[in-house]
């Protein structure tokens, strides 16, 4: 969160607006802090229903979109890092996220509908995740399950849960967000299991980021 | 077992039993938002009071039928339905005219309705956002209407 609000600092333009929304059925017990770490500016969002991804079709975080003055969509589904995140040594070295997706939509907001990085209506238009039926009904069923669990029929909730991550195999968010609640939490081994059954069932949770260096 | 990494034990079930709603009310879910009816009538779907049906999803009961802006759906016999000279309207015979998915927990008298996909189509098919409704942590209402005029960024985050 620091970062982001380092980058809103520098665009420094007042026809800029970030919204930073947290997809956190914790609510701001779990958001709330982190957010406050960062002293933001920008406009904050708890959202423990998961509305701006299911709004967007997103399937699992950090994701975004890019949306002009005339409320057009210009980038959307892109893994939204802004920087190269690495932990441990030799091996054990991982390393994810990306330096160019910062410099491009400082571009973007600098020079508008002539920036190299904004895409056409049909590319976007391709890049927006077709969602079925049954992935639509899956967003239905998590709030059902997240209204259960805010009264404490926690049976419920998670009868809803296991219904909303069957119906969209493909949100990540799905998954992990009920992994909070589990004794090993949403990064344990059962993730890992779960992340490698999606890789091998060929599944995507980001478009290919599509920026130069 | 490995050491909890990004788990919150204190948040696992945080809440209290208490009830949904008042006895003899529904409960629909839409968009974020969450609407006790205290009025219901009797039946397999979810009829409610056509009073009640602008709250819960801005469509206008008109003499052509349920309209939101310019899109209108003609009633149907299955839709607005007589019962002891009361008129219903079934909002579940709606949502299968609309392709809106839901997914109803009759034990608990809680209804929740996907996003109707004709409010969709402008972003499918000509990449225009989506209309959504959020409160920020101020407390102040954020509409995609709201955002004409600059541009934004969007970005989803989680705490896990």
């Amino acid at each position: 969160m620091p970062v982001w609000q380092r980058i809103y600092e520098e665009i420094n333009d007042p026809n800029f607006v970030l919204i930073c929304a947290a997809e956190d059925t914790g609510g701001e017990a779990a958001a709330g802090p982190i957010f406050d770490a960062a002293n933001p500016t920008y406009i904050q969002v708890v959202d423990e229903n998961h509305l701006i991804s299911s709004a967007f079709n997103f399937v699992n975080v950090p994701s975004a979109a890019w949306i002009d003055e005339t409320g057009r969509i210009v980038r959307i589904d892109e893994g939204t890092y802004s920087m190269i995140h690495s932990f441990g040594e030799g091996e054990q070295a991982i390393s994810f996220g990306t330096d160019v997706y910062e410099p491009a939509l400082k571009d973007w907001v600098a020079k508008g509908a002539d920036s190299e990085h904004v895409q056409s209506p049909e590319t976007v238009a391709n890049n927006i995740r077709q969602h079925s039926s049954d992935q639509q009904k899956a967003d239905a069923a998590f709030r059902l399950g997240n209204l259960f669990r805010m009264h404490g029929q926690e049976a419920k909730a998670d009868e809803y849960w296991a219904m909303a991550r069957a119906l969209n195999p493909d949100s990540v968010n799905f998954i992990r967000q009920n992994l909070t609640l589990t004794e090993e939490g949403s990064a344990g081994e059962t993730f890992r299991e779960m992340m490698g059954e999606y890789i091998s069932a060929g599944r995507d949770y980001y478009r290919p980021l599509d920026i130069k260096a | 077992m490995a050491e909890a990494f990004m788990a919150y034990p204190e948040l696992r079930n945080p809440f209290d039993a208490k009830p949904i709603h008042p006895e003899g009310s529904a409960t629909v879910l839409y968009q974020g938002k969450s609407i006790t009816l205290s009025s219901v009538g009797q039946g397999d779907g979810l009829l409610i009071d056509p009073s009640d049906l602008t709250q819960i999803n801005g469509f206008v009961l008109k003499a052509q039928g349920a309209c939101f802006e310019d899109l209108c759906i003609p009633m149907t016999d299955d839709v607005l339905i007589e019962q002891d000279g009361k008129q219903w309207f079934s909002l579940t015979a709606f949502a299968a005219l609309l392709g809106q998915p839901f997914v109803a927990d009759h034990e608990a008298g809680v209804w929740s309705f996907a996003e109707i996909p004709a409010k969709r189509e402008n972003m499918m098919l000509n990449a225009q956002a989506p209309d959504f409704e959020v409160t920020d942590r101020k407390g102040s209402v954020i509409r995609m209407a709201d955002l004409k005029g600059k541009k934004a960024l969007i970005v989803t985050w989680s705490s896990w």
